[in-house]
């Protein structure tokens, strides 16, 4: 077991720059994912962890050692791949141990380890099968075995379950959180799917364009999204954000985009601002409130557009001089297309930016 | 694709011409090697042989066939043994290595592949001359593996590149190195690439007759295509004995293609990524 550290990796394929100044760390047994959308660069960096690619610049330390100049196998790391990857000419049993054999693992060191990985994973009865005899399903279990086999300090995922259908993915992603609870070792898991990043991360590092946008527990990034890109990129369905300017008065702030004008009752914690500058305002549809429920609290008056049912909640799409908004409510909350409602939300739940970055600010 | 009766119905007919007028040359010896010496020249011409196989028993005993088969068996053998373990590794590096003008070499190799072999007769003859390789076995089968190399280095180098990357990677962090990674994965997986290549380099040195009849001049040291085209009766042409001696000779090229067909058939890469 290990920790692992980058430190300023960069990637350019020809002149294409796919990576930049990228730099985290993982602790000891922690599960840390990289989270982006597809094409930033997530599977290029762990590839570049795995040594299966070469950063341009920048060092990867594995335990404290620098392994920018040793191969794969002697970085004692195992990867899953997103197709699996697994032998199709060997059995089970032989997929499982090809790494062990190429590492000259005593035969009966190499059995015990098949027996483990195989009660772990529930696939004793598969050792004899080849891959195209087994399911999607059963195939994500035995490339997690055949990582599993090698005792490794550090387990790399590359969206190891998206070539599973929605049920089974839901199972394996309990499965692999359920597994680094039991082995206590570092992974490092790459997915563009935020439920996975959520559920399974303890740090999450969201990644856009080749660099890193935010790093932190899954409520940081949820609650305090540094900028723009992490707050609309994190959450189903996405918070709202509007562009506007916010000009800064005594004890509140002004916020207008077009004519749509919102009195909010913050402070920034840098004062001094003179003149309205540039902003973005961000609420969660989940912010938006059918009831006033504390004090203070921010009033927005609109139409409704469109009433969405998803059974446990409603989403109300909401018009307001021009701008549109996306509530989330419960179920039992009834409204009509057409009807003019008042939302709420709490100032604390409030998220503005400028110049692409989170503006702190105190509520009065 | 639909298509009305009367398509059908030509594409049936221009079908079993196609097949009859391909094989019956072919039939026709098999028929005639089956003949008594006096049904052969009988006129007209009788279809049905009697099932003599005394010209199979001349053509073994008297033509001495069985060398003929030997030596072809010993050149086109080592050919291909020689061609395809210099073509696999060279496949692999083009499907893979990523290098400056590899679409200029793929290219390359395709049109030496075509050049006409009058061309080259000469050059070759100076040099196994001065190597001493006239009338040997490896005089033969050098020209043979540069003869047949491009095709094979193409077929493969197609066929590895269409292999999962992924499963290489693997092969990586498992440990191997490129030969290991080349010959515990990447061959096992290709087989289907490497008999085609195979069977395409063992059929051209089985039948090449230019350059076997230019360098082997040595009856004893002739294969099989030069020694049936030298066929001498005493006063003559033997031609029961000439077909007993095609279908000889074609028939250890029809096993052979029934053999690897199931190697080429099976889908061994399937499963391999998800599916
Ligand atoms: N070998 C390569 N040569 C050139 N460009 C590459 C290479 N590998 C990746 N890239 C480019 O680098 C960028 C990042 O690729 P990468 O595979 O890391 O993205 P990703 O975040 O994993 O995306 P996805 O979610 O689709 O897997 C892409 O624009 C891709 O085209
Ligand atoms: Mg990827």
């Amino acid at each position: 077991m290990a920790d692992l550290v980058l430190t300023g990796i960069d990637k350019t394929f020809g002149h294409q720059r796919v990576l930049q100044g990228i730099s985290l760390k993982a602790d000891d047994g922690e599960f840390v994912v990289l989270l982006g959308p597809s094409g930033c660069g997530k599977s290029t960096l762990l590839r570049i962890i795995a040594g299966l690619e070469q950063q341009t610049s920048g060092s990867v330390l594995i335990g404290g050692q620098c392994v920018d100049a040793l191969p794969p196998h002697r970085r004692d790391i195992a990867m899953v791949f997103q197709n699996y990857a697994l032998y199709p000419h060997l059995t089970v049993r032989e997929n499982l141990a090809f790494g062990l054999r190429m590492r000259k693992t005593p035969s009966d060191i190499i059995e015990a380890r098949i027996a483990e990985a195989a009660e772990l994973l529930e696939i004793a009865d598969l050792l004899d099968r080849r891959p195209k005899d087994l399911s999607g399903g059963q195939r994500q279990r035995v490339a997690m075995g055949r990582a599993l086999v090698r005792h490794p300090r550090l387990f790399l995922f590359d969206e190891p379950l998206s070539n599973l259908d929605a049920r089974l993915r839901a199972s394996m992603r309990v499965e692999i959180k359920k597994l680094h609870k039991r082995l206590g070792v570092t992974m490092i898991y790459v997915t563009h799917d935020q439920i996975e990043a959520m559920t399974l991360g303890e740090k999450i590092v969201v990644m856009d364009q080749g660099e890193i946008r935010q790093i932190g527990t899954p409520e940081e990034i949820y609650r305090q999204p540094h900028n723009p890109f992490v707050a609309g990129f994190i959450g189903t369905p996405p918070m709202n954000l509007l562009e506007g300017r916010l000009s800064v008065q005594a004890r509140k702030c002004l916020f207008e985009a077009e004519t749509f004008q919102l009195v909010l009752p913050i402070v920034p914690e840098k004062g001094g601002m003179a003149r309205p500058i540039p902003a973005i305002l961000g609420i969660r549809p989940e912010d938006l409130l059918p009831h006033p429920e504390e004090r203070p609290i921010v009033e927005i008056t609109g139409t409704v557009d469109l009433v969405e049912n998803l059974g446990a909640e409603t989403l109300v799409y909401l018009a307001i001089d021009g701008k549109r908004l996306t509530a989330r409510f419960p179920a039992t909350y009834r409204v009509q297309p057409g009807n003019t409602v008042t939302v709420y939300v709490s100032p604390h739940r409030i998220h503005l930016f400028t110049k692409g970055e989170r503006l702190p600010f105190s509520c009065e | 694709m639909t298509r009305t009766p009367a398509e059908r119905v030509l594409l049936g007919v221009g079908i079993v011409f196609a097949v009859l007028g391909s094989l019956f040359p072919f039939v026709w010896f098999v028929l005639t090697s089956l003949k008594s010496p006096l049904a052969v020249e009988a006129i007209p011409p009788t279809w049905w042989p009697d099932g003599n196989l005394g010209f199979y028993r001349s053509a073994l005993a008297e033509h001495q066939l069985l060398a003929y088969v030997g030596n072809s068996v010993i050149v086109a053998g080592s050919t291909t043994v020689l061609s395809l373990a210099l073509a696999i590794p060279a496949g692999y590096a083009l499907a893979r290595i990523p290098m400056a003008g590899k679409s200029w070499i793929l290219g390359g190799l395709l049109t030496i592949s075509m050049f006409p072999q009058i061309v080259i007769a000469g050059p070759i003859w100076q040099l196994l001359n001065r190597l001493g390789g006239l009338n040997t076995h490896w005089g033969l089968t050098l020209p043979y593996v540069a003869l047949t190399l491009p095709l094979a280095i193409w077929i493969l180098a197609t066929f590895f590149k269409d292999l999962p990357l992924e499963l290489e990677e693997a092969a990586r962090v498992d440990g191997c190195t490129v030969w290991q990674t080349l010959y515990r994965v990447m061959i096992p997986l290709a087989t289907p690439g490497i008999f085609t290549a195979a069977i395409l380099t063992f059929i051209y040195a089985w039948n090449e007759f230019f350059f076997a009849l230019l360098i082997l001049t040595d009856p004893a040291k002739q294969t099989l295509p030069v020694g049936l085209a030298l066929f001498q009766g005493e006063f003559t042409m033997p031609w029961g004995e000439l077909a007993a001696a095609s279908v000889l000779a074609t028939l250890p090229l029809i096993v052979l293609v029934l053999v690897f067909q199931r190697g080429i058939i099976s889908g061994l890469s399937a499963g391999a990524v998800k599916g």
